[in-house]
């Protein structure tokens, strides 16, 4: 119990840093958010312009910086995250909830397969280690995971989408939809997010299989597991409940973070891929000095770092009784 | 034979026979349908917000929706009554009169007059930050007369205003925007407007447009839907644009010949017409670059063929001296004074004007005056526009074997901007960030006129350089005094003569609007034969006039 309680003092001290740095990070970029506005425009808005989006903007507030500070805070808790300079005049709020569903289905969902197939496969080669399993697929799948990410989405692109026309050309789901809940919809997102998903995975794999079948090597070895075999329990058990859950704990805290980032996005798969998602947001928010937008964007990651590593904090505390007897 | 159908725009059906007679003849409803999708790059996804005042989606509403006064040709000047019937002015030029088409409706159904138009010009003098070009700095009043009359009084003779006072603002509908609580703030996402397309479905990454049937030029639009999607980056877009999914691109494409038109030879193509100046901008207000001569020898120390091609693969032309972009204005250009003056890549006429100037070259071989101060300046440029870069990369070359020295200094846009505007730097690289207008009046003014910079550290709105010339300022008021096409052909020699002479700043390379289209399915595109309009579907508001255009083939 007092572990948790430290785990939740700990949490609660980040969650201030962060929001703090979060605060204060932007402020200290030059340049002003109206002229950041050009850039989007290549220039196709003049500096009358300009001025006319300052005063719509409020961006020449005569708050002091504390002030704004406090501010920040009592809105950060209210969930009032103010209006996007970019999107001008939504609110980010709305902004965010345009990218954060596909975000969240696309990485999250690749990243889950991601983490369960690596750590399987891992697992297995360990279990089997010099076998024909264990020589082929972990070294093949390292090695691609080891491709830069842009050359392997571009050439899935070129191949499936392009040339055999298997899949859509980017976007989410088809151009002229609009969201509902139909099959056939489900269908045109499952059929978008294949590529981008089926990428992200080769990419990610090489990962988890690699410090899961190294972990599990060395667990292998451990007295437990022979004092299993020798109690003549079957191997599938060993394997799982002996030597995997253990086997599985750097991987998990891996898993956590990973989660905790799938609210970044993937900018190179959402650039691509033309895939609606947060990171292409992130970056539109930092290049146009958007502080509520990047403010919102950085608290939610923050947030869902912090959050997962609770969990697998928790996690761990559950799969090994030692961390909780340490205390 | 299409040139001309501008001037029938009021009669459609006279428009719709011309047109007909190059394909197969038939009535307007033979021609209606289709769906065309435009590619063009937007960097980020759409919040479905259609303010025609609000900077950052403008090009999602402007035309499309709310139309203009009258459409002013960016390339030809062409002038063509839109929602005004007439206009004129008056002997002094200082009061202009449009006259409210009749039989025009809002797509709600409720009818369009005068009042619309007066209720919007008030409604940006209410409201500054819906000003985006500042019409109101130099309107005085605007207000109703008669029935149907709309009556712009300006404190001086204001004509080249009248580009965007009549085509850049779009005139809204009273009866709802008078409704609005905050006209600044509210997104408008039901947009009403008199334009030949309404809002069908608004995505976050699609837009779909829907042919607007009572439009008020009858017949028109041909087209059924329009698609808009949202590209986030150029290289989908490219691909979607290649793979045929769309007809019509507005964005750079590198290679283009292989990886666009090399994909359906019979049916893509491009156009890329210069709309702006990419110059070399010199702070006149700082030692040596206050000396005319220096100046004069970096006109000729820069080798612009070869930052067309090495820096923009060709797309985009070499500039002239003269400031007067070609070929599109070429009818502006002094041909005369710009041969007189001769201005090409020549590093020894550089040398010897520098020479002449009291420079000689040190040891390693940068000339320097007799106090020692070397020919070494930074330029200025924006982080991550690599042409802009390859171009600066042959521009300090080029001025190296003159003895100038050029460091290329990549800053991020923000710190760029505010740079380039307060007048910090010495060399800055970059195009102008106001609207480029109809005749070259507008780009040389804000170039050269100090009536638009300000003091260095102050933001200006044009004159980055901080160049000041009574004279040039006086020609400059004469050409906003005079309807008289040859007085301001005339005036304009007169500038160019200036600009030749005073070398205020160095066109390097002229900014094109970037146009891709595909014949497969859709005709009626704008050319370099036919510039009915310019043709990037980010030129607003010609963007509507491509649309009325373009009908389905196949």
């Amino acid at each position: 119990m007092s572990y948790l309680l430290r785990r939740l003092e700990f949490f609660a001290i980040t969650l201030w840093a962060a929001l703090t740095v979060n605060f204060l990070l932007p402020r200290l970029m030059p340049g002003s958010p109206a002229e950041a506005m050009l850039v989007r425009f290549h220039g196709r808005v003049s500096p009358q312009t300009v001025k006319a989006m300052e005063i719509a903007l409020g961006v020449h507030s005569d708050q002091n910086i504390v002030q704004q500070y406090f501010e920040y805070l009592g809105n950060t808790f209210t969930g009032n995250l103010g209006v996007s300079l970019t999107f001008f005049p939504t609110s980010v709020a709305k902004v965010v909830m345009l990218a954060l569903p596909w975000s969240l289905g696309l990485v999250g969902t690749a990243t889950i397969i991601a983490f369960i197939l690596g750590t399987l496969v891992g697992m297995l080669a360990a279990w089997r280690r010099g076998g024909i399993f264990d020589a082929i697929l972990p070294p093949v799948l390292i090695i691609i995971s080891a491709f830069p990410y842009f050359w392997i989405a571009l050439f899935c692109l070129l191949l499936f989408s392009l040339t055999l026309n298997w899949f859509p050309l980017g976007f989410a789901y088809d151009l002229t939809s609009s969201i509902n809940l139909s099959w056939d919809f489900i269908g045109q997102v499952v059929s978008h997010a294949f590529l981008p998903a089926l990428t992200i995975v080769i990419t990610s794999i090489g990962g988890w299989i690699l410090t899961m079948r190294n972990t599990m090597i060395t667990t292998l070895a451990e007295d437990y597991v022979k004092m299993a075999r020798a109690k003549g329990l079957s191997p599938l058990r060993i394997m799982l409940q002996y030597a995997g859950r253990n086997a599985i704990l750097p991987n998990l805290t891996g898993f956590a973070m990973s989660l905790g980032f799938v609210i970044s996005g993937a900018i190179l798969v959402e650039i691509v891929f033309n895939y609606p998602g947060l990171g292409f947001m992130l970056l539109q928010a930092v290049n146009g000095e958007d502080f509520a937008l990047m403010q919102a964007l950085f608290l939610l990651i923050t947030v869902a770092v912090l959050v997962a590593v609770l969990i697998a904090d928790v996690l761990t505390a559950w799969l090994d009784p030692r961390t909780r007897e340490a205390t | 034979m299409r040139r001309n159908r501008f001037l029938a725009a009021m009669a459609a059906l006279v428009v719709l026979a011309s047109a007909c007679g190059t394909s197969s003849g038939g009535n307007a409803q033979a021609k209606v349908g289709g769906t065309l999708t435009i590619d063009n790059e937007s960097g980020g996804l759409w919040s479905c917000a259609f303010n025609p005042f609000n900077g950052s989606v403008t090009g999602l509403s402007v035309g499309i929706f709310y139309e203009p006064l009258v459409y002013d040709n960016l390339l030809t000047d062409k002038k063509t009554n839109w929602l005004a019937s007439g206009y004129e002015w008056s002997p002094d030029n200082k009061t202009l009169t449009f006259t409210a088409r009749s039989g025009v409706k809002w797509s709600d159904g409720q009818d369009f007059s005068a009042d619309d138009v007066v209720y919007t010009f008030n409604l940006i003098k209410q409201h500054p930050e819906l000003d985006l070009q500042a019409v109101w700095s130099v309107l005085s009043s605007v207000t109703k007369s008669g029935t149907d009359k709309v009556v712009m009084t300006f404190a001086n003779s204001a004509v080249p205003y009248f580009f965007p006072i009549a085509d850049q603002v779009s005139i809204v509908p009273q009866h709802i925007w008078s409704a609005l609580k905050d006209p600044v703030g509210d997104s408008i996402a039901n947009p009403i407007g008199t334009g030949p397309f309404t809002l069908g479905q608004c995505t976050p990454q699609n837009i779909t447009y829907t042919r607007n049937a009572n439009y008020w030029q009858h017949g028109l639009p041909y087209l059924q839907t329009v698609n808009y999607p949202a590209f986030t980056d150029n290289d989908p877009a490219n691909q979607f644009l290649a793979a045929g999914q769309a007809q019509w691109g507005g964005q750079y494409i590198p290679s283009i010949d292989t990886y666009y038109v090399g994909k359906d030879r019979a049916h893509n193509h491009y156009w890329f017409p210069p709309i702006d100046n990419i110059d070399l901008w010199f702070n006149t207000t700082k030692a040596p670059l206050d000396n005319k001569a220096v100046r004069q020898a970096f006109a000729f120390g820069v080798d612009r063929n070869q930052a067309s091609q090495k820096g923009e693969s060709g797309y985009e032309p070499p500039g002239n001296q003269t400031g007067v972009l070609s070929p599109t204005f070429d009818s502006w250009i002094d041909q005369g004074a710009a041969s007189k003056y001769g201005y090409k890549f020549d590093v020894s006429k550089a040398t010897s004007l520098l020479q002449s100037a009291g420079f000689t070259k040190n040891s390693s071989g940068v000339m320097q005056d007799s106090a020692g101060h070397k020919l070494s300046f930074n330029v200025i440029t924006i982080a991550g526009y690599t042409d802009w870069d390859a171009t600066l990369q042959v521009v300090a070359d080029s001025l190296k074997q003159a003895g100038i020295q050029v460091k290329v200094q990549d800053l991020s846009s923000n710190d760029y901007f505010d740079k380039l505007f307060s007048g910090k730097f010495d060399l800055a690289y970059g195009s102008l960030n106001t609207q480029p207008g109809p005749s070259p009046y507008y780009e040389l003014r804000n170039t050269m006129d100090s009536a638009t910079t300000a003091a260095i550290g102050q933001t200006a709105s044009g004159d980055y350089g901080r160049y000041k010339n009574p004279a040039v300022d006086a020609l400059f008021d004469q050409f906003g005094a005079t309807t008289d096409s040859n007085k301001q052909h005339d005036l304009i020699k007169q500038i160019q003569a200036v600009m030749l002479e005073d070398v205020p700043v160095v066109p390097v390379t002229e900014g094109v609007a970037w146009y891709e289209w595909s014949t497969k399915d859709f005709a009626g595109w704008p050319t370099q034969q036919d510039p009915y309009a310019a043709p990037a579907p980010w030129n607003l508001p010609d963007m509507e006039v491509v649309l009325i255009h373009l009908y389905k083939t196949s």
